[in-house]
């Protein structure tokens, strides 16, 4: 009789009931460090692009239009949150957990340039690429029907038959050459390199 | 109210039971659901338990950005969970389709296309912080005065 009663008293320990009815541990809130969604630091945004441009997911990202200028939109659901906008923003339009001091610290950034390739398997020599070209057009106006140029400067053009990328640096990305040419010969691609310690760096 | 009714609220709201599916992600989010179980978020001592089981469960956790191949066996796993029942959308998978929703990938995002959905939880995964609070929330909208408001 006795054992039974130290048995319940043991069981209905005020303590002991509680712990079982009620959490022991309030919800861990997300830590102060936590990369969550980019915010907005309030500089203002110039509408380069880069951070649509650098990020993996498709739809996360859109640089709007707003009432007091252009200002980047993430949108849930989309975002990945993997923080590659906030770091590649040359203006520090974003922030997210600690990317901003980790960045200012070790002075990283990411530098960027674009990549042409012709194949020259599937390109005809057209020359549609090169009179495309709003950058070829703006160094020789005369660059037309042919796609060869009398100009060294340009940033393609055909000669000897086919085309002879010159000046890869002065590619703007706009892929206007991509969209012109009939065999999808032409490919731009965008190449990001991550860099450290650098005067660009600082920026 | 009647006491039954009052009795079910304080069970359910100490008892809800999780099964959870994925219909075709990276399995980074079965992952954070399953670190929900661990002792630092330990889902449990919220009276939320997952069995996986379809049959006995509340809330279904659905994962994925859904290949052709489980649109029918989503539908027939919601099916087989008894009223009163919630889906909720775990992951940008189920929302958008997430680094799947590209041409030529054979997923048909979003799941709400084909079972419907209570909450969301965004995110590449989301925390287990974020699922948690998620059922936790969801729960009481779902399953208080189920029987009074559906009589
Ligand atoms: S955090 Fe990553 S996924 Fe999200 S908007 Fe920025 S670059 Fe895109
Ligand atoms: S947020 Fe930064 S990277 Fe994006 S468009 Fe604005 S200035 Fe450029
Ligand atoms: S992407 Fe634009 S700037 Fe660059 S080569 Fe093509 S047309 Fe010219
Ligand atoms: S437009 Fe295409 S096919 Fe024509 S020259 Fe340029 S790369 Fe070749």
């Amino acid at each position: 009789m006795r054992s039974i009663v130290y048995y319940l008293r043991e069981f209905f320990r005020p303590e002991w009931v509680r712990k079982f009815f009620f959490a022991k541990t309030a919800p861990l809130v997300a830590p102060s460090y936590f990369k969550d969604y980019p915010s907005l630091t309030g500089k203002e945004c110039t509408q380069c692009l880069t951070c649509m441009m650098i990020c993996p997911a498709p739809g996360a990202i859109a640089v709007l239009h707003k009432k007091g200028g252009w200002e980047p939109e993430i949108y849930p659901g989309h975002c990945i949150r993997c923080g590659l906008c906030v770091e590649a923003c040359p203006e520090g339009v974003l922030s997210s957990g600690r990317i901003l001091d980790v960045t200012s610290r070790d002075r990283t950034a990411f530098s960027s340039w674009y990549r042409l390739q012709v194949d020259d398997t599937l390109c005809m020599r057209c020359g549609n690429c090169c009179v495309s070209c709003p950058v070829n057009r703006e160094v020789d106006p005369q660059l037309a029907g042919t796609g060869t140029s009398a100009s060294d400067e340009v940033i393609m053009r055909i000669e000897g038959g086919r085309v002879t990328i010159l000046h890869e640096e002065k590619c703007t990305g706009c892929k206007t050459c991509e969209n012109n040419c009939p065999n999808r010969a032409i490919r731009v691609a965008r190449m990001v390199e991550g860099i450290q310690g650098e005067e660009e760096a600082e920026a | 109210m009647s006491i039954l009714q009052e009795i079910k609220n304080a069970v359910r709201s100490r008892s809800i039971h999780v099964a959870y599916v994925d219909v075709g992600s990276c399995n980074g989010c079965d992952i954070e659901v399953l670190a929900c179980l661990a002792p630092r978020y330990d889902i449990e001592q919220y009276g939320i338990y997952v069995h996986n089981n379809p049959r006995e469960a509340d809330v279904l956790l659905v994962i994925g950005s859904v290949t052709p191949q489980w649109v029918d066996k989503l539908r027939d796993i919601w099916e087989k969970i008894p009223e009163p029942k919630a889906a909720v959308a775990i992951g940008n998978c189920p929302i958008s389709g997430c680094v799947y929703a590209r041409r030529g990938t054979l997923t048909t995002p979003p799941v709400e296309n084909y079972i419907p959905i209570a909450a969301q939880v965004p995110g590449c995964p989301p925390r287990p912080t974020e699922i948690l609070s998620a059922i936790l929330s969801v729960a009481p909208l779902i399953y208080k005065d189920y029987e009074e408001k559906h009589r």
